[in-house]
């Protein structure tokens, strides 16, 4: 998996600025996903391409249980979101529906990857190579429940 | 061997355990207008039935109008919603609250105010603020769509066990009156932080939670997810047995449950918890949050922090305080108290039950709201409006200045027409001050229902210790 990467320097980017609450009524999912990380970002929306990932800091998607948060950036296009830690509702809704992978990261690889570096990302090696860096970090492993629900390519595809 | 409470309910619910990770049985199920449609439209794509409609229960809370319900709604959006609700639970079979039944409400003030919230069982809603149900010695969880749809689909919640978490909270408050359960909980965020309780089970213990009512251990309860927390608990009690005698869903055998719960449903001496934390709440002043989220708090008779200060050296920690200082026009070392205030929302599932209306009305009561600001009180359900307009609550507040609005989340999160302007300034007793989260451009003080009160009469934070409030 292969993506440039935007880069918010910031902790507890929480679901509100990721969708923000008005737009909980739009059920289409690419109309919402013009509205993602609008409360934080305007112009994210123009910004984000295909295969992007976002790089953050602490306790990314705290807050509400909205699932349209996962939902509005995976039809941004954003493959991953890379972080030093999430907020459970929203990690595991991020794998639920298959909508993208919330991968935790050190502090070393936080501060090491820079906004529109290329990373090219290998789950099952648990490895994020910087191609603009020529760099390598490792990621934090998947527990095993996440890691059986993305395997299986969401929850409703796995069987315990 | 010793267990702890949210073992012995986790235990007992587990339908299939594969090394920790466990498909638990979920004994109530509620839904509301926002995060169900799609989970709905995911049965029917499958073929799927709801696997226990009975167990199911549904209400319409997030995007109503909080004015006439006898109007129509004006908001296209949001009564497509409402309309998509009542056609699935028709089609499914499922009991609903609707937007004019006398049980309508916010989906955590009716669940206890029914009887369907009860000890011992486990509870999930596609809602944050489920973690209010633990209140009762109910393991409840906030889920997302994808799991209300398998939770319709299988009445089961597939999770990892989740750690345990041992909050004590010990002593007596000088004026509980003043410093109030909102004002223990955001204490408790504020030192451990947003992200403190991340992957936990909070136990709320110690001899000040025995001394609170029922609502305001749900006040406590309600903001567990706000310290990261999957859900919060606190032991079930006579208090408890009590408040749930008699509700319109209280089973025909109570007295045989309560034998039970009395027996069952405590932490055994011994039991370990992962982690503990205890505050002494003899000292604790009345909170006001100043940032951007709820550890951003303070005591009232503190001032606006300096971010390097705060921050103690972390350069992240002070760029995050600089941002939302300047998100919140707030310039660091001005005092809380001259912190002057636009709005004021009483309501949300944090602090709109009749007992947070009660202690604002001693407040209100005989005065005015400030020339300059705009209060609202929006009770937490129909049947909280009910009972507090026959204690002659609504005229007190109405008398004064506020308006007096159908129950519903309202501006807790801006779904609904009632929205901060951009730059307005709001003391809220809702749970989030998320940018952007009562309004774009809003600005949010997360404090206990008496302080909103005393901010709408005097247009600024004051230390409510110093009024009359027995």
């Amino acid at each position: 998996m292969k993506g440039s990467v935007i880069k918010y320097e910031r902790d507890n980017i929480d679901t509100d600025v990721i969708l923000p609450g008005p737009y909980l009524k739009i059920h289409d999912y690419a109309e919402l996903a013009k509205h993602a990380m609008e409360g934080l970002d305007k112009d994210f929306h123009k910004r984000v391409k295909p295969g992007d990932f976002i790089v953050a800091g602490k306790n990314f998607g705290c807050g509400s249980s909205r699932e349209h948060a996962p939902i509005a950036l995976s039809y941004s296009g954003v493959k991953a979101v890379l972080a030093l830690s999430f907020a459970r509702i929203f990690y595991r809704n991020a794998v639920d529906g298959a909508f993208l992978l919330p991968i935790e990261i050190d502090e070393s690889a936080y501060h090491d990857i820079s906004d529109i570096d290329s990373l090219e990302i290998d789950i099952s090696k648990n490895e994020i190579k910087n191609l603009t860096k020529n760099k390598v970090y490792k990621m934090k492993p998947f527990p095993e429940l996440i890691g059986k629900i993305i395997q299986a390519g969401g929850l409703f595809n796995y069987k315990p | 061997m010793s267990k702890t409470l949210f073992e012995k309910i986790w235990d007992s619910h587990i339908v299939v355990d594969e090394n920790g990770r466990s498909l638990l049985y979920v004994d109530r199920h509620l839904i509301h207008e926002v995060t169900s449609p799609q989970a709905f439209d995911g049965l029917r794509l499958n073929a799927r039935k709801v696997r226990r409609p009975d167990l199911t229960f549904a209400t319409m809370d997030h995007n109503v109008p909080t004015s006439d319900r006898s109007l129509p709604i004006l908001d296209q959006t949001s009564s497509v919603q409402i309309k998509t609700l009542e056609k699935n639970c028709k089609e499914f079979g499922i009991t609903l609250f609707d937007i004019h039944s006398p049980n309508q409400g916010i989906v955590h003030v009716i669940g206890p105010e029914l009887g369907i919230t009860l000890p011992g069982t486990t509870i999930v809603c596609g809602d944050s603020h489920t973690s209010t149900h633990g209140a009762f010695g109910s393991l409840a969880f906030g889920i997302g769509t994808s799991d209300v749809e398998h939770v319709l689909a299988t009445q089961c919640i597939m999770m990892e066990k989740p750690k345990t978490f041992e909050i004590k909270i010990q002593g007596k408050r000088k004026n509980p009156h003043a410093v109030t359960a909102k004002d223990i909980i955001l204490s408790i965020i504020r030192k451990i932080g947003t992200a403190g309780g991340t992957g936990t089970i909070i136990e709320y213990r110690g001899d000040t939670i025995s001394e609170l009512t029922m609502e305001q251990r749900m006040t406590i309860c309600n903001m567990s997810i706000e310290a990261g927390a999957r859900a919060g608990l606190i032991a079930p009690d006579e208090k408890t047995f009590q408040y749930l005698r008699g509700r319109k869903y209280t089973s025909d055998n109570y007295d045989e449950l309560v034998n039970d719960w009395r027996e069952n449903l405590k932490t055994d001496s011994g039991a370990k918890f992962d982690k503990s934390f205890t505050l002494s709440v003899e000292n604790i002043a009345p909170q006001v949050s100043w940032g951007t989220n709820p550890a951003m708090t303070s005591d009232v008779t503190e001032s606006v922090p300096f971010p390097d200060e705060y921050g103690k050296g972390n350069p992240e920690e002070v760029k995050g305080v600089t941002k939302a200082l300047q998100y919140m026009d707030l310039k660091p070392g001005t005092p809380i108290v001259d912190i002057v205030i636009d709005r004021i929302f009483i309501g949300s599932c944090t602090n709109a039950r009749l007992e947070d209306l009660m202690e604002a009305a001693k407040v209100v009561k005989g005065k005015k709201v400030s020339s300059k600001v705009r209060a609202m009180v929006v009770p937490g359900s129909q049947l909280v409006k009910k009972n507090a307009e026959e204690m002659g609550l609504d005229k007190i507040f109405k008398d004064a200045g506020f308006e007096w609005r159908e129950s519903g989340c309202s501006m807790c999160l801006g779904m609904n027409p009632d929205i901060l302007a951009a730059g307005e300034r709001c003391a809220s007793t809702s749970n989030r001050n998320f940018e952007g989260r009562q309004g774009t451009g809003g600005r949010t003080h997360l404090v206990s229902p008496v302080m909103a009160a005393a901010a709408a009469i005097n247009g600024h934070f004051v230390d409510v210790r110093e009024l009359d409030l027995k």
